[in-house]
């Protein structure tokens, strides 16, 4: 199993997000989680990426449990664990190039990694990487000079370019336009499946998701509502699933450049 | 009777300056009179023929360079130190070490360049070396401050999504932080290095080397053209440093 989850539970403060989840994903398995705003879509991907301890219960993932890991061995077990972020938190003044190649520090020495500060190291990898997401023009351009969905982009070949085994993705297309959102979530697809890497993406459209998952898990108030194959998914479970939501996608925060120049 | 009270005050104020005139023994008579204004205007008019021989223009040369080096090494050492102190000073290494060196920092701040190279003549001995230790113990304490604002105020995902793909505490800095960063550690870097500049001038008048040094020993000795000489190569330093620095943050803070 790629990831198990027994009885987990997560709760930020006073909000319970999580209420005893019971989860199993093996190798190599594609997986959708759709739900209305703040079901825990984004709090279950927090804790299957190893961001976050869960209140109780137990997360084992690749088969270690990363809370009774030393810090450093879970360094190593978060190299193998790629998440992608919905508003990629890139410095604005890093060019593209160094943001994807950021992807590797974790299987990189210190060393290696900061000498690609000074000459980045495999411009052809990125390049390689960008292209596949119809980026490659931009591999020197500033991330801050790129709109949401370019942004999204470079963060989804971040995470390729990492090679994780296990690959999260939380909204990775919500700022992209149906055709790029179309092209991008084919790109992850055929990425995992070539590999036989574990993909798990939270989604806000739920057709994307029927179509380009073969397994569909439908979260609501922190629950399991159902956990189907696409293809069994109905019109009926999808009502109940969001009951009272009004559908939309949640507007994208902006990275701003807050500079403060003294003139005392 | 408020009116009362109000002009009693007023006298009272009237007295206590024509008090403090008696009490400091100000002649304004001997100010004024006498030539007083004439002996004036003869010792500015001295000023206004600076001494322009090549040998007085090689020893202002040497000055300027020596507080050019003075000011730009001080504030080098300086932005080093203060970023190693401001990495404590932000918390990072949690709060033990945090007020430490928020104390150390305020130490160094608190006490002005000038004392500083009184201080730093008499460990250090006369010259330039004083005037750079003493700019750069001040400064550390100024940037190490900014810089630990600054690093607080920095957002932390950047670096916290590169800890959470495996990477290590400093490459997630290196990667995630710094360039969010350093175009604000350049700016207060430049201001401090125009600051420094215009203080290094002045350090020589405790034996600290550079410009100063030199104004102070003409104008004890009463050489009012050298003294206006090395006036002018001041102000020319400082023009320079100041549109050179502007140059900088052209170029790389407002990119």
């Amino acid at each position: 199993m790629t990831i198990t989850l027994t009885g987990t539970s997560l709760r930020h403060g006073q909000v319970q997000a999580l209420h005893a989840i019971d989860l199993q994903v093996a190798a190599g398995e594609r997986v959708a989680i759709i739900g209305p705003s703040g079901a825990g879509k984004s709090s279950l991907l927090q804790l299957i990426a190893s961001a976050m301890a869960p209140t109780t219960g137990s997360v084992e993932l690749l088969g270690e449990a990363p809370w009774r890991l030393s810090a450093r061995a879970r360094q190593r077990l978060r190299a193998r664990i790629g998440l992608i972020h919905q508003a990629p938190p890139l410095p604005p003044r890093q060019r593209v190039v160094t943001a994807v190649l950021a992807g590797r520090l974790g299987q990189w020495s210190t060393v290696r990694g900061l000498l690609n500060l000074l000459h980045p190291s495999d411009i052809p990898g990125v390049r390689a990487v960008l292209a596949g997401l119809g980026m490659a023009d931009k591999l020197f351009a500033q991330c801050g000079q790129l709109s949401g969905g370019q942004l999204q982009r470079v963060g989804i070949a971040r995470a390729l370019y990492q090679q994780p085994q296990l690959l999260l993705a939380d909204e990775p297309v919500s700022a992209m336009d149906p055709v790029l959102a179309e092209h991008s979530l084919k790109t992850l697809n055929q990425h995992a499946s070539e590999r036989g890497i574990t993909l798990v993406a939270s989604l806000h459209a739920v057709e994307l998701a029927l179509a380009h998952f073969p397994r569909v898990i439908g979260i609501r108030e922190g629950q399991v509502a159902f956990d189907r194959p696409a293809a069994e998914v109905t019109s009926d479970m999808l009502d109940a699933l969001y009951a009272n939501e009004h559908l939309g996608s949640p507007p994208l925060p902006v990275p701003t450049l807050n500079l403060q120049i003294p003139r005392c | 009777m408020r009116r009362l009270i109000n002009a009693s005050l007023i006298l009272a104020l009237l007295a206590a300056v024509a008090g403090s005139f008696a009490y400091l023994s100000l002649d304004l008579q001997a100010l004024f009179g006498n030539g007083g204004l004439g002996q004036m205007g003869a010792y500015a008019a001295r000023f206004l023929s600076p001494d322009l021989s090549p040998e007085q223009l090689r020893a202002v040369g040497r000055g300027a360079l020596e507080t050019l080096a003075m000011s730009g090494l001080g504030t080098l050492l300086a932005v080093i130190l203060g970023l190693l102190i401001a990495l404590p000073a932000a918390g990072r290494f949690g709060w033990p070490l945090q007020g430490t060196a928020r104390l150390l920092l305020n130490g160094l701040r608190a006490i002005p360049e000038l004392v500083w190279a009184a201080l730093t003549v008499l460990a250090a001995g006369l010259g330039p070396n004083a005037g750079t230790l003493a700019l750069a113990l001040h400064t550390t304490g100024v940037l190490g401050r900014l810089f630990a604002e600054a690093l607080e105020n920095t957002p932390p995902e950047p670096a916290a999504a590169i800890r959470l793909q495996g990477g290590s505490q400093v490459t997630a800095f290196c990667f995630g932080t710094l360039p969010n960063l350093w175009p604000q550690l350049l700016a207060y870097s430049l201001y401090r290095w125009e600051n420094n500049i215009r203080m290094a001038s002045v350090l020589g008048f405790v034996g600290a080397g550079g410009l100063g040094q030199m104004l102070y020993t003409t104008l004890s000795l009463f050489q009012e053209a050298q003294a206006s000489t090395v006036i002018i190569a001041m102000l020319v330093l400082v023009l320079l440093v100041d549109a050179l620095s502007d140059v900088l943050r052209q170029r790389f803070v407002r990119a």
